[in-house]
């Protein structure tokens, strides 16, 4: 029996060929769209999320306790270079580097600004950030324990200063000791965010550890995993590390850059908001469709009826019908979502205007969107469900037909 | 009738005979005269109270007039030369590891003097609140057989000033019991209290002032003066760079 609902519902689809094609296209057309429109949005989240941590934040870092909600010089913990060296060794990456903190006046001949100063570990640090990579004057510190600082272009330009000239740092110490200094410019980098270039400024960490009365202390271990999927995985086995030090954690950038997550949160909100109209509108054409052709047969179903078919197995036709409609526009939307967004994944692609947008979230001027089972079955999927969803409207009214009176009325 | 009418009337105009009769700002003006007197030279200790540590040191200090101030920390070694004088809500700072003299931008006026609660400003700015703020006496309470005036200082529209709104508590022999700051939401952030009062050079003062954040018990900063001179004759040069450089006292 099931076999005939199915043959029956295949040729009633065909009976209107063109009314059939309309409606699978214009399913067709929301599911490349969405197959796209999602790739594109999880690949640009994505590289948020990764240019930005990898300037400078990292995908975890390990913190006191506390630390994170409130970042005093006093919030540190002990022997952080050797903690360091030991996760290093315990993860099995190179990719982990210690940081102090502090704030401090810096001042020029000219020019004094408040600035929050960080110690580094030179030879780990441009593992972790790609600031010691952007350098577009000078050099990077030449030692863990010099007097030399390294500045963002934009503050260099604020305190007019070049490569070699003084700068005096002057703040309190962890002890409240006075912590006073002078160091050497020895390299201004160019990171091409002006929120970093302006308010960045580091130190050899040995160097900041005795200006700033800190000891072995430090603030914070950055460690970053190879991608971000593996992100999770790394800060589990670090946490597992640690767990018998109860005065650290290990914190994960969404605790870190809480904006990130947030902003990216809203747009998706934003984003589903207009998925669910298209999603929506393709819905209601397939319920126009269905009750259409439900109302014009009305008369031959009269007759099933009457040859012994249920109201049930009507509305199970009806339903059928959607299925196999739906599905063709599953496959082909999906195939076709997937054949374009993978030819622009790999040659990229950018529109007028995106430069500026994307030079404030931190992006690259070429936009790749990422393909994933999910990016690719979520909007389509939802398509599906939705389409054979509406068709239960016309596949209800079938139940109360009787065998009658329709043959009469049409 | 005529009783109450009469009765009303008082009663409606009592408050102003006191706003009548005590000029507020004049009270502030005095209770600073009270305070630096012409010119002074001071010993203070200074203590940084924090949950898990405290620090102490001591400093000289010398003042001219209320725009002008010196003050040099002695103890303990490690710091001992550090320096900040202010002239006319100008600022700069020296330190001996250094050897620098480095002028603080108003950008950082608002950070932490010496590293303690007290901000560069509540430092150098002195005379800030007679020039740009309203005055209002809104309260006068009596206590230890003293009167005590609760005036509210709300600053100019156009003051370059980051608080909603301060209030003093000053007694009627010009001693300023304390000394509130209150954002621009009307939430109290931190006060200055006198925590002892006593004769010191000839003059009843607060001796031990304390700075505290709300909200934060443990967090505090007290100044103790130890010793202090009123009215006596500080050459120019005491309140110059160089001197600040190189003391010469």
């Amino acid at each position: 029996m099931k076999n005939i609902t199915l043959r029956l519902a295949w040729r009633n689809l065909w009976r209107h060929k063109r009314r059939t094609w309309i409606t699978i296209s214009a399913m067709v057309f929301s599911n490349l769209l969405l197959v796209f429109m999602i790739s594109l949005q999880f690949g640009s989240y994505r590289m948020m999320i990764d240019n930005t941590l990898k300037s400078y934040t990292g995908h975890m870092q390990v913190q006191r306790e506390g630390y994170n909600d409130d970042p005093k010089i006093r919030n540190s913990f002990e022997a952080i270079v050797p903690l360091a060296e030991k996760l290093r060794l315990q993860l099995g990456t190179k990719r982990v580097a210690a940081r102090a903190t502090a704030f401090a006046m810096v001042s020029s001949e000219q020019r004094s600004y408040g600035l929050q100063i960080v110690g580094v570990e030179p030879e780990y640090e441009p593992n972790v950030s790609t600031l010691p990579g952007l350098i577009t004057q000078g050099r990077y510190f030449s030692d863990i324990n010099t007097e030399e600082i390294l500045v963002g272009s934009v503050l260099a330009r604020n305190l007019r200063i070049d490569i070699g000239d003084e700068l005096t740092l002057l703040g309190s110490g962890r002890d409240g000791s006075f912590a006073a200094g002078v160091v050497t410019v020895t390299g201004i980098f160019d990171s091409g965010n002006a929120d970093i270039d302006r308010s960045m400024a580091q130190l050899p960490l040995a160097y900041f550890q005795s200006l700033f009365g800190m000891q072995d202390q430090g603030h914070s271990i950055v460690i970053n995993a190879d991608d971000l999927p593996q992100a999770a995985r790394l800060q589990n086995k670090a946490s597992a590390m640690l767990a018998a030090d109860r005065d650290l954690e290990v914190l994960g950038w969404q605790a870190l850059q809480p904006g990130l997550q947030q902003a990216i949160q809203a747009d998706l909100a934003s984003a589903w908001f207009m998925y669910a109209v298209l999603i929506v509108l393709v819905a209601f054409s397939v319920l126009n469709t269905q009750l259409m052709s439900v109302l014009e047969r009305t008369r031959e179903f009269g007759v099933m009826l009457a040859l012994g078919f249920k109201p049930a197995q009507l509305g199970g036709l009806v339903v059928t019908e959607t299925f196999i409609m739906s599905s063709l526009g599953l496959m082909v939307g999906a195939l076709l979502g997937v054949m374009l967004t993978y030819y622009l994944s790999v040659v990229g692609f950018s529109y007028p205007g995106m430069e500026e947008m994307a030079g404030r979230f931190n992006l690259p001027d070429r936009m790749y969107p990422s393909l994933s089972l999910l990016s690719i079955f979520l909007g389509p999927g939802i398509v599906f469900i939705c389409s054979v969803l509406a068709s239960a409207y016309p596949a209800l009214r079938l139940f109360n037909l009787q065998p009658v009176s329709p043959m009469r009325a049409a | 009738m005529k009783q109450l009418i009469v009765a009303l009337a008082v009663g409606l105009y009592s408050p102003m005979v006191i706003s009548d009769d005590i000029d507020p700002r004049g009270l502030i003006q005095k209770a600073m005269d009270q305070w630096r007197g012409l010119s002074s030279y001071s010993e203070i200790s200074m203590t940084i109270h924090r949950p898990d540590w405290e620090r102490s040191m001591s400093m000289r200090s010398w003042t001219r007039g209320d725009k002008i101030s010196l003050a040099r920390v002695i103890e303990p070694k490690r710091d001992s030369g550090n320096g900040t004088l202010t002239k006319d809500n100008n600022m700069w700072t020296y330190s001996p590891k250094i050897d620098r003299i480095i002028k603080v931008p108003s950008s950082m006026m608002s950070q932490s003097w010496m590293g303690s609660d007290f901000s560069n400003k509540d430092i150098s700015k002195s005379t800030d609140i007679l020039d740009e703020y309203e005055h209002r006496l809104i309260e006068t309470r009596e206590g230890e057989g003293h009167l005590v005036y609760v005036i509210e200082s709300v600053p100019h529209e156009d003051a370059a000033v980051v608080w909603g709104k301060e209030i003093l508590l000053i007694r009627d022999d010009f001693i300023l019991l304390e000394h509130q700051f209150w954002d621009q939401d009307e939430i109290l952030v931190k006060s200055m209290q006198a925590r002892e009062i006593k004769t010191l050079g000839g003059r009843t003062v607060a001796s031990i002032i304390r700075m505290g954040k709300e909200g934060a018990p443990e967090e505090w900063t007290e100044m103790s003066v130890q010793d202090i001179q009123f009215d006596i004759s500080i050459q120019d040069r005491l309140f110059t760079l160089s001197n600040l450089r190189n003391p010469r006292e």
